[in-house]
């Protein structure tokens, strides 16, 4: 053993938490592993601490002090984890901005939060700082760097693209307030030579009650909040989710969710630092199909649209696949769901069934598990939005003991199955330390001392998330008599049809997306309506193949769209779901929208969830055509590009009626 | 950093002759050291063929190539390749059957010194020099976004993604100037941006020289410094894009009068 452990009840911060992996594992243990070049690299838990030491030193050399904010976007990698710890040894706080937010957005963060330093990805990233441009207003700004002049350095990691050249293509990289990672982790190197243990006091000094990191939440409604989240949270948050698995020090987790969600920072920094688990990166966000199957994680963390997209993938794997291999597909995939419903019933199917199911295993769950590299999951998590029942009984009966968890920015993570407990349609009981009851209108109501500390600059906001000392989460659910909770929807999104007849929207999207031909929907109706209409966003390239292996030629997304024959197949889905819906809100007619829905012109979310009020009142002239007798309409649709740019689009849009 | 605004390479009069069919008569042409040069031109104005020319592909019948002031005319396909001109081809020319990897990685031969026993043991020298040239090939992976299809086999990239593959390998061989053959023809507007980038990132980041061939005229416009017209073997009109875009001459050649 390497020096003293540390008292572990006094372990109330993450710097606290790495120091002990530190001092536990040395350099004889991996903490981290990235591909890069092709090759996987790994760091030990000297590497992390040492990293993360010297960059602390860089920072605070720059003149960082507690308290300071420090802004981190890029992809998950590395150098993201050593910035925040870095940050926060510093007792600073992290501003977690997501990759692919636009100038504008990342200059709120900034402004709202006052950060003094950002540490960024590569030259997509710096380039927002750098480069004038346009906001959705249409008003022009100079560049960040200009018109913030309270920033002191932009910090990148990846030179690619700002090599050497002054004169280079986009920016001026020349700019003295960029500056390398490498570069800072020397001047933090020389810096620790005159101030051999400020790191170590530093990190002493530490509360549970400083404020780790700012999560913005991501807004279905209004500018974005910034959620303060304490070291404490952070630490026992994570601490209430370890008791329920017991994540091992050998087992590893696939970092894929971004950092700037809460879940991520649970499990990716807090996971790993609590129970010393190895974290593994992915070269790319492509290529995570391929790295996934080289890792084999034990631990992995998807939304919902994730696992969607495999089994999407899966689907139209086996539709390629070799008669043979379909035919076996077909005949045990029934045999796994049949025991998966036994072990979800009563805990342990039957003898006879345990043997269908091992044979079953063997002859095609193992090796489609391995194709997609879930072969070795033991816990694998979705959470951010309801999964729906049929892809979480599909992974049951693959044998992937897919579990469910909710919280949010606000709450953290407060819900989770155990093991032994498995619902589809539920997302589990609370965790250790959290109480969870329903207020009279059926909101969910949580408390726990791991909640977040308030937005920041916005106590009225904050105060009115409260009733009490409980939470009030906006979420509309329903607790079992076990004591599971049930999320039905948003409070904001229950919505009513003519003579007060409820419906949730949510439930019949998300079974509408599970057909491999859907990838988004938005179900319309309100108390001015009498029936339910929705508008279908096709999947490009499930119903591409589709229409080619018909030999229905197609040009664009908006040709394809409106073909007569993707029609009356969306027709044939949309009716399948209808069959399991209450009479009053089944979907009557629908419109396959022209376009994908975008995330760049705000119709989703940062995390992808569709903004319901924006598309309700982008297409508005949709939707009162779904509500009149017009079978067919003329669009003239702006698109905005990246850079700002906008554009228009002619095009005629079907109404279908089922 | 004369030698980089010199001139790289020089072609002076040539002419060639199939047969009787004149396909090139008495070209000159100057690449300078850091610019993109676009030649471009109607069907059959000698565009390839004058590339065939440069990298020794043809042989023209008169003039000369002058390559950093080396005549380069004579020399065979290998020596001049050897000499750091690398090219890419209008119909792409790769092995099919092997990876994105492997075929960067059989450009590097030419650098490679040890021998085929060497190579065989896979030992100290042959070992460590591998080292060396993946190292260079996963630069150009990085450069050209390839991660994803390191190990695909090149048969089955889509069109687009097999001409990236295809600059990729020219720029493992390390050259000191580049031709290009209808980089972006037959690729959609997504692919054609991607392509216009990297080239552009090419010359801004590694400083290496681009003779261009290309068809489409809004992206020579965008992209190249200085632009050669051919028509019929012929130059008829050499400038930067915004001269050419609006000469007579130019319109008459691809519209008709």
């Amino acid at each position: 053993m390497l020096g003293i452990q540390m008292d572990s009840s006094n372990l109330d911060t993450l710097p606290k938490l790495l120091k002990n992996n530190y001092l536990k594992h040395g350099d004889r243990k991996r903490a981290m592993r990235v591909k890069q070049r092709g090759i996987w690299q790994h760091y030990t838990w000297k590497d992390y601490y040492q990293k993360v030491k010297w960059l602390s030193l860089g920072l605070i050399s720059l003149g960082m002090e507690p308290g300071d904010k420090v802004a981190i976007l890029g992809e998950n990698k590395p150098q993201w984890y050593w910035a925040e710890l870095a940050v926060q040894s510093a007792r600073g706080t992290v501003i977690g901005i997501f990759t692919d937010c636009l100038p504008a957005e990342v200059k709120f963060y900034l402004d709202n939060s006052e950060s003094r330093f950002v540490i960024a990805h590569d030259q997509e990233q710096v380039d927002k700082f750098l480069v004038s441009y346009r906001d959705k207003e249409g008003n022009d700004h100079k560049s960040i760097v200009e018109e913030n002049p309270g920033l002191k350095k932009i910090i990148y990691w990846d030179d690619k693209g700002m090599r050497g050249f002054g004169s280079a293509p986009i920016g001026d990289y020349a700019n003295p307030v960029l500056m390398s990672l490498d570069e800072l982790m020397k001047t933090g190197r020389d810096y620790e030579k005159s101030n051999a243990q400020l790191f170590e006091e530093n990190i002493e000094n530490g509360k549970g009650d400083d404020i780790g990191i700012f999560l913005y939440t991501s807004g279905t409604t209004g500018l974005p909040k910034g959620a303060m989240i304490r070291q404490r949270a952070l630490v026992d948050g994570t601490g209430a989710w370890f008791a329920v698995d017991r994540w091992q020090q050998q087992e590893q987790y696939l970092s894929f969710l971004p950092p700037a969600w809460i879940t991520e920072q649970a499990l990716g920094v807090g996971g790993n630092l609590l129970s010393g688990m190895e974290i593994n990166f992915p070269e790319e966000p492509e290529t995570v199909q391929e790295n996934i199957r080289e890792i084999g994680p034990d631990i992995l963390f998807w939304g919902p649209r994730n696992w969607e997209s495999v089994t999407r993938l899966i689907q139209a794997k086996m539709i390629d696949t070799s008669v043979l291999r379909r035919f076996m597909y077909r005949i045990f995939l029934p045999v796994g769901f049949k025991a998966a419903a036994l072990r979800l019933a009563v805990g342990r199917p039957g003898w006879l069934w345990l043997m269908f199911y091992s044979i079953a295993n063997f002859s095609v769950f193992r090796a489609l598990k391995d194709k997609v590299g879930l072969l070795k999951v033991r816990c694998a998590y979705s959470a951010g939005a309801a999964i729906s029942p049929e892809i979480f009984r599909y992974f049951q009966a693959i044998g992937v003991n897919i579990k469910q968890l909710y919280g949010s920015t606000e709450m953290g993570l407060v819900t989770i199955h155990s093991d032994d407990d498995v619902r589809p349609e539920t997302c589990g009981p609370p965790m250790p330390g959290y109480e969870i009851r329903l207020s009279e209108e059926g909101e969910v109501m949580v408390r726990s001392d791991k909640l977040f500390a308030g937005y920041y600059k916005k106590p009225e906001a904050t105060q009115k998330t409260y009733r009490g000392n409980w939470y009030m989460s906006g979420d509309f659910g329903h607790i079992e008599e076990n004591g599971h909770l049930i999320i039905i929807d948003r409070m904001d999104d229950l919505k009513e049809l003519s003579g007060s007849r409820k419906f949730s929207p949510q439930y019949a999207e998300i079974r509408l997306r599970f057909s491999p031909y859907i990838k988004d929907v938005l179900i319309i109706g309100s108390k001015e309506r009498d029936f339910v209409t929705s508008i279908v966003n096709i999947d490009t390239e499930n119903v591409g193949r589709w229409a080619e292996s018909r030999k229905i030629p197609y040009t664009t997304f908006t040709d394809l769209s409106q073909k007569n024959q993707v029609i009356d197949m969306m027709k044939a889905e949309i009716a399948r779901v209808n069959k399991n819906l209450p009479e009053w809100s089944r979907i009557r007619k629908f419109v396959n929208l022209h376009k994908e829905f975008d995330a760049d012109e705000d119709e989703l979310t940062r995390t992808r969830k569709i903004r319901r009020e924006f598309i309700e009142k982008r297409y508005d002239y949709l939707i009162t055509a779904l509500y009149s007798n017009q079978a067919e309409l003329q669009v003239d649709a702006p698109i905005i590009y990246r850079d700002g740019r906008t554009g228009t689009m002619k095009t005629s849009i079907k109404v279908n009626e089922l | 950093m004369a030698e980089q605004n010199g001139v790289k390479l020089k072609v002076q009069g040539i002419s060639l002759y199939f047969g009787k069919l004149r396909a090139l008569g008495g070209v000159d042409i100057e690449v300078r050291g850091s610019e993109i040069l676009a030649i471009i031109g109607p069907n059959g104005a000698g565009k390839s063929c004058l590339l065939n020319c440069i990298n020794g592909f043809y042989r023209p019948q008169e003039g000369e190539i002058l390559f950093e002031g080396r005549n380069i005319t004579h020399l065979a396909t290998h020596k001049i390749a050897e000499l750091g001109i690398s090219r890419t081809f209008q119909n792409i020319e790769l092995y099919t059957g092997l990876s994105v990897l492997d075929n960067l990685m059989a450009a590097r031969h030419l650098h490679m010194k040890q021998g085929a026993l060497a190579g065989a043991f896979y030992f100290g020298p042959a070992y460590r020099e591998e080292m060396k040239h993946r190292e260079v090939v996963e630069d150009i992976i990085d450069f050209l976004e390839m991660e994803a299809i390191r190990k695909k086999v090149v048969g089955l990239l889509p069109y687009g993604m097999r001409k990236r593959v295809e600059l990729g390998r020219a720029l493992a061989l390390e050259p000191k100037i580049l031709l290009l053959d209808e980089p972006m023809a037959g690729m959609n507007i997504d692919e054609k941006e991607d392509m216009a980038r990297f080239i552009i990132d090419t010359i801004e980041l590694r400083r290496i020289p681009i003779m261009l061939v290309e068809h489409d005229m809004e992206v020579v416009v965008d992209i190249a410094d200085r632009i050669v017209v051919l028509d019929f073997g012929n130059k008829i009109a050499e400038g930067i894009p915004s001269e050419i875009y609006a000469s007579p001459a130019v319109i008459k050649a691809y519209i008709g009068e």
